[in-house]
This record gives C-alpha cells, structure tokens and sequence, in this order.
C-alpha cells in the first residue's frame, strides 16, 4: 500500500459563514434557485457569475438582471449562457468565470429543466432533452470546474435537485430519475475527488414557491400545501443559505444530500 | 435578511448536554461565537466550568448545570434552571452520550443491563431532554432541537449493538419531533458525525485517517458551524433532516481509493 501522507486538516475562520474573496458559478441562475444562491453568496462575499442553459431573450433578461443584483452588492459577477450537450461551450463558460472573476470556487448547478408526462406520451428526444439540462450539465460544468479547482486544492460543488429525486410522483419518470443521477454522481464524485480538496454536495428541494410547472398552478399548489407538515413551499432564500453554508463548510461534508423540504421527506 | 446576518443567533439561549468535552465544548464555542449564550450540562462539573471558562475568554457567557442527562427529574430540573436563569430556551443540543459497556463483544455475551444503559444513555436521555423543553418552545412557537447521532446510526457495525441502536433511533425521533413540532414552530435535525478522535491516541487508532475518503479525521472545532447553521434561520427550510459530517464516509463502499476502470466497448 502507498505512503499515507494525511490530508492537512483546516484552520477555523473568524467568521465561519463568509465567503470574500471566492469566485462561485451559479448555473441555471435565471431561476429561483439559481437567483437566490447568486444573491446569497454575493451577500456572503464571494464573487458570482450568473449562467443560464438557454439563450433565449427572457432568459437573457433574468440572467443579467441577477447578475446586476450580484453588482449592486458590490462584488465581481458575470451573465452567461452555454449550452449543455456541447462540451465546448461548457468549457468555453468554465474559463470565462475563472478568468472575469479570477478563480472558481465554488461551482451550483441549479439548472432545471421541468417535465412531466406519462411515460406512454415522452419520446426518446424529450429524455435526450431532461437529461441533457438536468444530468448532463452537472456533470459537464463539474468536469470543467474540477480541472481549475485541482489547480488551487480547493473546491465546492453544490448540486441542487427536486424532492423528486427521492420520492416517486406520477407523471415525472424522466425528470425523477436525472435528479437521481445528480444524487449517485455526487457521491461518486465525492469519493473520485476526495483527495483533491473538492468538496461534491446536493441539497434535495422540496416544491418551491414559483417552480415551473410544479410550484407555480394556484390550484395544484393548494392542494399540495394542505398535504405537507410545514403547510407551505420551500422558500428559494432558504435554499439560498443553505449553498452558502455548504459553500463555506471546513471540507468534511462531502457526498452528503442535505433534504431542504420542511420535513416533507421525514414523514411517511 | 441578508445572508450573514440569518447565521447570527445574538442574544439566544443554546442548552447543550455533554458540554465538557470533545464535540459538545467546541459547539458551545461556536455558539458563543455566534452571539449566544450557552447553558452547559453534563455529569462532571468540573470540565462544564473549563468549557464555561473558555467561553468567558472569548467574551462570551456560559453557565454550567451539572446533571444526569438519564434521569427524569434531574433533566426537569436543568430545563427549569435554564429557564430561571435567562428566561427561555431557543436551542436545545442533545450532545451526551458515548460508547457502551458491552459494545464490542459477541451479542451472546451482552448482559441485559448493559442493553438498557446503552440504550438510556444514547436515545432515551434525548427524548428526556426534549420531553422536558417542547412544551416550553411550543408554548413560545419557537425553538430548535438538534440531536446528534453518529455514522453508526445509518449503518451497522461489528459486534456494536446498543450504540447502532440508539443513534438509528436517534435519526428516526429527529423525524418525529419534527413532523410533529414543526407546525408549533420547533425544527428538529440531526448530525451524524463521523471520526472526530479526542485524542492523538485516538486518532492514532484510527491510522491518522487513513480510511476516510477525505484522507484526514474530523477537528472537533468544525462541527460547530453546522450546528450554528442549523440553530439558525438560515436552516429555516431544513427540519427532520440528519446531516452526515463524516469526510465522505457514508458515500463510500470501501475500501478507500477503489478506482476501478472498465473500458466502453460496444457488443460485438
């Protein structure tokens, strides 16, 4: 067996949940998730380049009016788009945030792209298009982020999936199974970089206020809040605290899925 | 509430059971850091006061009660005391506990005796502590509970029986109270901690690390901002949650560092 050299264990912070100084990379920035986490790691300190995974002129709009919050916080940010089944694209995204922002840190893959149909009714393209926005992303941007944070022996990968992930709901087979994926690649990313200094966490969200196509019908959302213990959606600013609690952990989480859901996965 | 500030708990009262060591000192630190105070108990007096010692050094304040944390109405006593002294309680950390006489050995040799004290000191001494303060946070609509577990509450181990036992109890009571207290204003969560040695010794015996992914033990000092993360409101979204701090121990089927590499080839 090879020379055990111990991995150097790390000193405490004066302030144990600021971030100054980090460059951080949230993908899927454009939605709720995404925007909170951009706002509350600015407002911890770090720098934020904000990316969305689709182009179109809203999208564009949402992305750059996050990054604008980001500035008006006073840090560094950048508004950027990629496309997630081109790996270029995804590298060329990598380099320009280690480059405007001087560095990657910290890496959320927030991005999330909601289906949901009986399997009868998806075609072989719309699973192609779930996994590509929800699995192959992550997997894509990680990749990309992992090679510049072995550079510097430091990184935290933060990778935000549905509830859906752990529980089964009708309709949302494609969808449930890509967030899954995301849950198994973190754990094995954790174990394949466990000695790099990178850190591979997910938070598991519960249906949150303003989710595309589960969050946002007044009326299936009713329905729905009268069923869960904490009668009512998870709050986007308290996913937001959480990436930033993650994000500034001393490196001993790592493979961990952290359920924010107001207790709706603790209940039978 | 920007981010930072939803970390701060100023002017909280935190009652924390096995304060005079290891785990339980370094969070009432953290705690007192964070802008608490901290009400300490445990058995031995003595480490209670170099813990509330400690805490004075850095400006901050720190009671001790001394109790037996398995008996009814000492615990009834110490919630009482708590509340005498400063009013309220907003946090209670179920701490104390530890290896039992009897884990070990071959069940066969297991005396009932040792069964029940394993059992009191690891799972009945928290459903004790948070009988005695839920009625008082119910009463107020507010409060945390944070029990702590280990690693050993998800998986088995050889020849551990009462340990295992109690903590997978300890995961599951977590998801009681907080199904249950929740809609009272109580979140209740869980730390499953992995190897945090006391001692040089201990990590000695541990091998410096060597089996965990991350490649080092856990410091007992990084346990503290997740518990201050969780008391906080910016785990207001997270409650009947166990949190794994274990360098990537529960992500992992050993042996640590297995690679494996299988090519990609088509069917012939």
């Amino acid at each position: 067996m090879s020379e055990f050299i111990p991995t150097p264990s790390p000193e405490p912070s004066e302030d144990p949940f600021l971030l100054t100084g980090q460059a951080a990379l949230v993908v899927g920035g454009g939605d709720p998730l995404g925007r909170a986490a951009a706002v509350a790691l600015a407002e911890a300190g770090a720098d934020v380049a904000v990316a969305s995974l689709r182009a179109g002129p809203q999208e564009l709009v949402r992305v750059n009016s996050v990054a604008n919050e980001v500035w008006s916080l006073g840090r560094a940010n950048a508004a950027i788009t990629l496309d997630a089944s081109n790996e270029n694209s995804v590298d060329a995204a990598i380099a320009r945030t280690s480059s405007e922002l001087g560095g990657l840190h910290i890496l959320v893959n927030a991005a999330d792209l909601p289906v949901a149909a009986p399997l009868d009714e998806t075609s072989a393209d719309d699973w192609h298009a779930v996994l590509t926005a929800n699995l192959l992303a992550p997997a894509l941007t990680s990749r990309a982020a992992a090679r510049v944070m072995k550079m510097s022996g430091f990184g935290r990968i933060i990778n935000v999936v549905s509830i859906l992930a752990a529980r089964g709901v009708a309709n949302t087979s494609p969808y449930a199974a890509a967030h899954a994926g995301v849950l198994a690649m973190t754990r094995a990313l954790s174990q394949e970089w466990s000695r790099s200094g990178i850190t591979v966490n997910a938070l598991q969200v519960g249906i949150y206020e303003g989710q595309r196509g589960f969050g946002d019908n007044p009326e299936s959302v009713q329905q729905l809040v009268r069923m869960l213990p904490a009668k009512a959606l998870v709050r986007p600013d308290d996913v937001g605290s959480a990436v930033v609690a993650l994000a500034a952990d001393s490196g001993f989480i790592t493979g961990e899925t952290i359920a924010v859901d107001g207790a709706a996965t603790a209940r039978v | 509430m920007p981010t930072p500030e939803r970390f701060r708990l100023d002017g909280q009262v935190i009652l924390l059971t096995g304060a005079g060591r290891g785990l339980g000192r370094a969070m009432a630190l953290a705690y007192s850091d964070a802008g608490a105070r901290v009400v300490g108990a445990s058995r031995t007096a003595s480490q209670l006061e170099e813990t509330a010692e400690l805490v004075a050094e850095r400006g901050g304040e720190a009671i001790s009660v001394p109790t037996d944390v398995t008996d009814p109405e000492a615990v009834e006593s110490m919630v009482a005391q708590t509340v005498d002294r400063f009013g309220h309680v907003d946090v209670l950390v179920n701490n104390a506990g530890g290896g039992a006489a009897g884990d070990g050995s071959p069940l066969e040799q297991l005396t009932d005796e040792q069964w029940r004290w394993g059992i009191d000191m690891n799972l009945t001494s928290q459903m004790l502590c948070a009988r005695a303060v839920l009625p008082h946070m119910a009463e107020r609509g507010s409060g945390v509970i944070i029990n702590v577990a280990s690693g050993f509450g998800l998986r088995g181990g050889r020849d551990n029986w009462m340990y295992v036992s109690a903590k997978a109890g300890v995961v599951n009571f977590t998801r009681s109270l907080a199904v249950s207290y929740g809609p009272a204003g109580v979140r209740t969560n869980c730390i499953a901690p992995g190897i945090f040695p006391h001692t040089p010794e201990a990590l000695e015996r541990w091998r410096g690390g060597r089996y965990i992914p991350v490649g080092r033990a856990g410091v007992a000092w990084e346990m503290g901002p997740l518990a201050v993360f969780l008391s906080s409101d910016a785990a207001a979204g997270i409650n009947g949650e166990t949190i794994a701090q274990d360098g990537g121990g529960l992500a992992m089927i050993g042996p640590t560092g297995w690679a494996p590499r299988v090519r990609l080839t088509e069917p012939t």
